[in-house]
């Protein structure tokens, strides 16, 4: 195993430095990965560097002629890095020093990953442990500075799939960075900082990084929409879409550029989804039918049972009952969105009707509400009358009263 | 058995008639000012009604606190109207009290004999302010509990003893569920039975030495050699009293009607403070001062001299009747020290309004 050879930070530092400038010479040829610049960065959060190792552990020892103060480090081939990494990265026994639960099967998935069977094959231009994680300066992947951070990820692997001329060669996009970063997923990651959005590497993996196939498409999805891939496992839209060889979620919701969903995608005429292969006479057209005009017609009535509870409230009126029914009512409103996937009509006709009668309680609450308004401005009308004539009745008498002697 | 013998044997029934069909207000051309004692006191009675029928509803814990003031919005009979009557009133009879007191203060009202009127007076007012800081709390909103933890910090400034005036006032080191049943004790039970004292020993005091006269109405009259006009306090005053009172009345109907107050956002002690928190209009130009004043006037936290500041016009305050030496200059001085210090509050309090610029 790897041990420690150079121990003080001097000497680290250095060594640093001097490996960084080999590897900057050996990026200066031609077709290689884009690399960082040279470590800007060698201080104690670098993962190996807590770990008490050193230059030597992967360059092995300095170049003959170079001296202790500044020692120079061959280069690593790009080819070796992977297996040089897997040294230790692969030995449970050994990484179990640092941290007991570390996976040790990054290197196994990235044999079987595009990246890897192409670097097998002599192919060296495509991604290695390095590329993604950096050479030196290698953070936690909770650190969010690393580039394998979950905000970070898209633009590591952006360096690469975003470059048309790298891309070219491969044949492949060079347009998947910016058709994902237009999508929902996107926004929830980078805008609203959910880290648990999805990623590059959550739907193709990190180090057994591959597109998935047709048949897996669904599986990939339904890690994280799970309600969804049910109903649509369970559906018959599922053998037809095998049938004619689609994948499944993307034909209606594409692969990197997934937009929110709006209830304008179901119906007969643009932007409908369901208009790429049905028409209002086909089969199905009386599903679809209830389904848009369920989902429009949920939305229409909860946002006019909205602005009637609001109009209550902002008249003074507490309507608590009609927020609650609204929730509720947009609550159906999200399910019906989901069991869209069913394509079927019962489970929808059921939950519209739950969604129908949350807006009617709503209803029923937001004119409570302006019932109990015109209830307090009649009785206030009518308190006032009240106050009005013992106001005048006192003026009178207080004109009647015996004049004050001056 | 008549009700009136039979009180005339146990009380002094004939005593209290004869000394209010004698009892007389004074009449002159200032005399508008003599009716606002009694509309700030139509006021806290409206306050006491109100909070005791609230009282019944009203459960002071951090998780219930804010329910329970919904539910007597939202579900008690004429609920909604009991609560923004008290929260209306709240805000008016604070009004009133500035007004009385500075009305008093221009008049010069405070004068021997009646220092100890005075000195009641002023307590009764800084009451009032307490009872509004520890209302304000009650129903366990945003804005409430916001607000409550920026002016309980400003004792923190205080040396020696700012923290520990801190912890007192919370119940902890900071605003929680025990600062909001602290703060409710405070405000039903200590400083009622405080206040029921001092506004009968205030009362007491007014039947006893009567209405003031204003010096310059009294200098006035004994250059001519006329005598001040004087209105029987039954039933002239009492019945223009209750004119007042009933116009007052029918104005926090008409509030509570068409300004209901809001019961505003559920407070969460682990949300970050919302843009805009602001004390009561009453306290907006203390808090405006303390934002204004710089960080450090001579190596002094700037803070800590704005506190000493308003304590020491507090003193000034509550002890003016015994630094007025009474004479035409000391007078004038009043009067110029009270329309600055008037000009100041209305400044402060606009420029805050204004948003703090």
């Amino acid at each position: 195993m790897p041990r420690a050879w150079m121990s003080t930070p001097a000497m680290l530092v250095a060594g640093l430095l001097a490996a960084s400038i080999a590897l900057r010479a050996e990026n200066t040829a031609p077709a290689r990965q884009p690399q960082p610049a040279a470590p800007a960065y060698a201080g104690p959060d670098d993962v190996h560097v807590r770990a008490g190792l050193t230059c030597v552990a992967c360059h092995g020892a300095p170049q003959p002629g170079s001296t202790a103060e500044a020692p120079v480090f061959a280069p690593i081939a790009r080819a070796a890095i992977a297996p040089l990494c897997a040294r230790c990265h692969a030995d449970a026994a050994y990484m179990r020093q640092f941290a007991p639960q570390v996976r040790v099967d990054q290197f196994a998935q990235y044999q079987t990953s595009v990246h890897g069977q192409q670097m097998a094959r002599g192919e060296d231009r495509v991604a290695t442990c390095s590329d993604c994680h950096q050479a030196h300066v290698i953070l936690q992947v909770r650190d969010a500075r690393s580039p394998v951070a979950p905000s970070n990820v898209a633009k590591t692997c952006a360096r690469c799939h975003a470059d048309a001329d790298r891309m070219s060669p491969f044949g492949r996009s060079h347009e998947v960075f910016d058709d994902w970063s237009g999508s929902v997923h996107a926004a929830a990651l980078l805008e609203r900082g959910d880290t648990s959005a999805p990623t590059c590497n959550t739907c193709h993996g990190s180090h057994g990084a591959t597109p998935p196939g047709v048949d897996a498409v669904a599986n990939v999805c339904a890690q994280c929409h799970v309600r969804e891939a049910e109903l649509f496992r369970d559906s018959p839209k599922r053998p037809l879409f095998e049938m004619m060889g689609q994948a499944d979620c993307l034909v209606c919701h594409s692969n990197h550029e997934i937009l929110r969903p709006d209830d304008s995608w179901i119906g007969f005429e643009s932007p409908a989804v369901c208009a790429t292969c049905h028409d209002e006479s086909g089969g199905g057209a009386d599903v679809i039918r209830l389904f848009s005009e369920g989902l429009r017609g949920l939305r229409r009535d909860t946002d006019a049972a909205d602005a009637l509870v609001t109009g209550a409230e902002e008249a003074g009126v507490l309507v608590e009952d009609g927020h609650l029914a609204l929730a509720a009512a947009r609550e159906a409103h999200v399910r019906l969105r989901v069991l869209v996937h069913a394509f079927a009509a019962p489970p929808f006709v059921e939950a519209l009707t739950e969604g129908r009668e949350a807006v009617a309680r709503a209803d029923a609450a937001g004119n409570a509400g302006l019932a109990e308004l015109d209830f307090r401005r009649t009785g206030l009308a009518v308190a006032t009358l009240f106050i009005l004539g013992f106001l005048v009745t006192l003026f009178l008498k207080i004109r009647r009263l015996p004049p004050i002697e001056g | 058995m008549a009700l009136k013998p039979w009180l005339a044997e146990r009380l002094p029934v004939a005593e209290i008639e004869a000394a209010i069909a004698h009892k007389t207000v004074p009449q002159h051309r200032h005399s508008i000012w003599y009716y606002l004692g009694g509309m700030t006191l139509f006021f806290f009675g409206v306050q006491v009604v109100t909070g005791i029928l609230l009282l019944l509803y009203y459960r002071p814990s951090a998780a219930e606190a804010y329910d329970s003031v919904q539910f007597v919005m939202t579900r008690v009979p004429f609920g909604w109207l009991i609560r923004s009557i008290h929260s209306w009133s709240a805000n008016l009879v604070v009004a009133a009290a500035f007004v009385h007191l500075f009305s008093v203060l221009f008049l010069k009202a405070y004068r021997k004999p009646r220092e100890l009127t005075w000195i009641t007076g002023v307590l009764l007012l800084f009451l009032l302010l307490a009872f509004g800081f520890t209302g304000y709390l009650l129903p366990w909103n945003e804005l409430a509990f916001f607000a409550t933890r920026v002016g309980t910090d400003i004792a923190g400034a205080v040396p020696f003893i700012g923290e520990a005036t801190v912890r007192f006032l919370r119940g902890g080191p900071e605003v929680t569920g025990a600062t909001l049943t602290r703060f409710y004790g405070v405000h039903v039970a200590v400083l009622p039975a405080i206040a029921t004292v001092l506004l009968g020993l205030h009362l007491l005091l007014v039947q006893y030495h009567g209405m003031s006269v204003p010096p310059s109405v009294e200098a006035e009259a004994a250059r001519r050699g006329r005598r001040i006009p004087a209105m029987p306090f039954v039933p002239h005053f009492a019945l223009r009293d209750l004119f007042g009172w009933t116009v007052a009345l029918a104005m926090l109907a008409g509030l509570s009607a068409y300004l209901p107050w809001e019961l505003g956002v559920r407070a969460d002690l682990f949300a970050p403070a919302p843009a805009g928190i602001q004390p009561e209009w009453y306290f907006l130009w203390t808090f405006q001062a303390l934002k204004l004043m710089p960080a450090y006037v001579l190596g002094i936290s700037g803070e800590l001299v704005a506190i000493a500041a308003m304590t020491l016009g507090a003193a000034v305050l509550v002890f003016l009747p015994f630094l007025d030496r009474n004479t035409p200059r000391s007078r004038h001085l009043v009067t110029w020290g009270a329309g600055l210090a008037l000009l100041f509050m209305v400044a402060m309090t606009l420029i805050a309004l204004a948003g703090g610029h």
